[in-house]
């Protein structure tokens, strides 16, 4: 009883204050992915390496548009991986919960 | 010394022996459908070689020209790294095959999910009750099969499950399940007890079949890393390295020298926090929070050293085939800090868990597996190693940098919860060591080779993930996977828990349970 005692104390509080504080991921943590509008060339190459498929490039007239949903992204990093211009990254953040599916878009257009 | 043995197979059925392809480690030899059991007794009670494996292929539109026919294959793991798969051919026409269950027990599983999945027969089989399919799947549907469309929507059918009844003066039956307290997935279990102790258990599961084989079927390989990494969550590092391996050596590349360092890393780190939270999950069983708190403090210190390491709490995102996606030799003093953290606290930890009464009451010669037992349903990793067998692919069947890596493969032969628990202890501290050595020895500084074509073949790939060893048998075709074949070591460690608990109270049955660390997902996958 008397070792698990020190044993208690000895290991003092380990849980951290979160959500109250907030607690950042470290470098290289495989959070949201980024989207960077003015370095996509819209090639969509990310499109084609996404293993859930939740990047899509749509094209309507003269208006080209990459959608991004973070409904089903892995966080595997393939898209960070191949694209040819950096305009892609996994971010630290992680907190990604909405109240609807729309929320979880990100959309970047442009003009042909 | 494999040479001769499989000289010695040849001259015992040299008349059944229809052909023979030699493939890296692996030895394939087509036999006479008839003689295929006989072939399989000898392998394993003559020679002592376990069956890992049994599954099927559909091979019918491949062969058309020729003879279109479906084919099972059985895998032996032989001593000297060499594997012997004995394949018969089943024709549609006549979709039976004889059973092995009556000679090698571990059949039992594998026999009805060809059944299932492809509607190929095992005669004489001693319960050919379905396995996979639940009763409202329609007869004569087989999902495995090449002309089943993925996006086929069954109707429901009206049908029943006959369990298994013990009947007496005073038995009853306890269901448990599917839908359990707490965060765990579905899983049925019936129990006929006859006050406290426990007659009889049937499980059943594959609540949560999702088709996995299925998907990876014409899936691109690029893709099919993060669905095999996705089939058990906590051995994320081990199946994703296993597939990995396979498509490796169906390519014939050897990936660079520091990936297969990095990897033996993450699996290792992968075994500690499973370990860690095994333990923990066993003294939350017996009522030992303290214990418990403290092994969950160190899992969870492993998970965000893993996050820190590779950016995922669960080691995801690592493996590629050709190698490892990131370099991890700039973390090696926080890591190894980390360890020696963990290794102090772990000592004192396991000195108190071990030395409290309360704990060692509900442990001992509690949930006995005898070696018996364990040898004939193949149980496999942790598990097995508690009930005497000394089965690990690390040493056996040397992969990634395992074979430059000095380590000891506990081996116990008391079979009960305590053994297990202990078996896992010894483990924490084997892989704390090899983690110590690779990243000492970290070499190079490629850690991934560009792969361009894949050429057509197959290939076994093999890990040994916390929970034993992970089987997968790709099969490539123009750069498509033709056939996935997946082995959880769970699918060989459920069964067993039907027989630990023969003779325990039901109050002892959730830490039976938890010290066989069974996983449901990579079960029904």
């Amino acid at each position: 009883m008397f070792d698990i005692i020190i044993k208690t104390l000895r290991t003092g509080r380990v849980t951290s204050k979160y959500p109250l504080k907030p607690d950042i991921a470290p470098v290289g943590f495989r959070g949201k992915p980024e989207l960077i509008p003015d370095k996509c060339t819209f090639c969509g190459e990310c499109t084609r390496v996404c293993p859930p498929g939740v990047i899509w490039l749509t094209k309507e007239k003269e208006e080209e548009t990459l959608t991004l949903s973070y409904c089903g992204c892995i966080f595997c990093g393939m898209c960070e991986e191949v694209c040819p211009s950096g305009a892609i990254r996994l971010s630290q953040e992680y907190e990604l919960a909405s109240k609807t599916k729309d929320d979880l878009l990100t959309i970047i257009r442009r003009t042909v | 010394m494999s040479e001769e043995l499989i000289e010695t197979i040849k001259k015992e059925f040299r008349s059944d022996i229809l052909d023979e392809i030699v493939s890296n480690n692996e030895h394939y030899l087509t036999v006479n459908k008839d003689a295929a059991v006989h072939i399989c007794d000898y392998l394993y009670h003559t020679l002592n070689f376990p069956l890992i494996l049994i599954f099927a292929t559909d091979e019918r539109a491949k062969e058309r020209t020729k003879d279109g026919c479906f084919k099972i294959h059985y895998v032996f793991s032989c001593k000297s790294d060499l594997f012997i798969i004995i394949k018969i051919k089943v024709e549609e026409k006549s979709p039976g095959f004889p059973t092995l269950t009556h000679k090698i027990p571990a059949a039992n599983w594998y026999e009805r999910e060809i059944q299932d999945m492809f509607g190929l027969v095992p005669v004489g089989h001693p319960d050919p009750r379905r396995l996979i399919h639940f009763e409202d799947w329609p007869a004569g549907l087989y999902p495995l099969r090449k002309d089943f469309d993925i996006r086929t929507k069954p109707p429901r059918v009206k049908g029943e499950y006959i369990y298994r009844r013990v009947e007496g003066e005073g038995v009853y039956e306890i269901p448990v399940g599917p839908v359990h307290a707490g965060v765990i997935e579905p899983g049925h279990f019936r129990f006929s007890v006859a006050g406290e102790p426990i007659l009889n258990l049937e499980i059943r599961h594959f609540y949560t079949h999702k088709g996995v084989e299925k998907s990876f079927e014409s899936m691109s390989l690029d893709k099919a890393v993060f669905l095999a990494e996705r089939i058990s969550g906590d051995n994320s590092a081990a199946h994703a390295v296993a597939f990995c391996q396979a498509v490796e050596k169906i390519a014939g590349v050897d990936i660079p020298p520091r990936a297969k360092y990095i990897r033996t890393i993450l699996l290792e780190l992968e075994r500690l926090y499973n370990h860690f939270g095994d333990i923990a999950g066993i003294a939350t069983d017996v009522a030992y929070p303290f214990g418990a708190a403290h092994a969950n403090k160190l899992k969870e210190q492993v998970m965000q050293l893993n996050e820190k390491v590779t950016g995922s709490r669960l080691l995801r995102g690592m493996n590629a085939i050709g190698g490892v996606r990131r370099d991890i030799g700039d973390k090696k003093e926080m890591i190894l800090k980390e360890l020696d953290s963990l290794q102090k606290d772990f000592m004192e930890l396991m000195e108190l868990l071990i030395s409290s009464p309360s704990v060692a009451d509900r442990i001992e010669t509690t949930g006995r597996i005898s070696n018996e037992i364990a040898k004939g349903l193949h149980v496999v990793g942790p598990a097995g190693r508690a009930s005497g067998i000394d089965n690990d692919i690390r040493r056996d069947h040397p992969y990634a940098a395992y074979h430059k890596l000095d380590f000891k493969v506990p081996v116990i032969k008391a079979g009960d919860v305590n053994a297990r628990t202990n078996v896992r202890a010894y483990e924490v501290y084997e892989s704390l060591s090899l983690i110590k050595l690779a990243l000492s020895g970290l070499p190079g500084s490629e850690i991934r080779t560009k792969i361009k074509k894949i050429p057509d073949g197959c290939a076994l790939g093999y890990t040994e993930s916390p929970r034993g060893e992970i089987f997968y048998w790709v099969h490539i075709s123009n750069g498509r996977i033709e056939r996935c074949k997946v082995r959880d070591p769970s699918f060989c460690n459920w069964l067993a828990i039907e027989y630990a608990v023969l003779d325990n109270i039901v109050p002892d049955f959730p830490i039976i349970n938890k010290s066989l660390s069974l996983s449901y997902s990579g079960n029904d996958m």
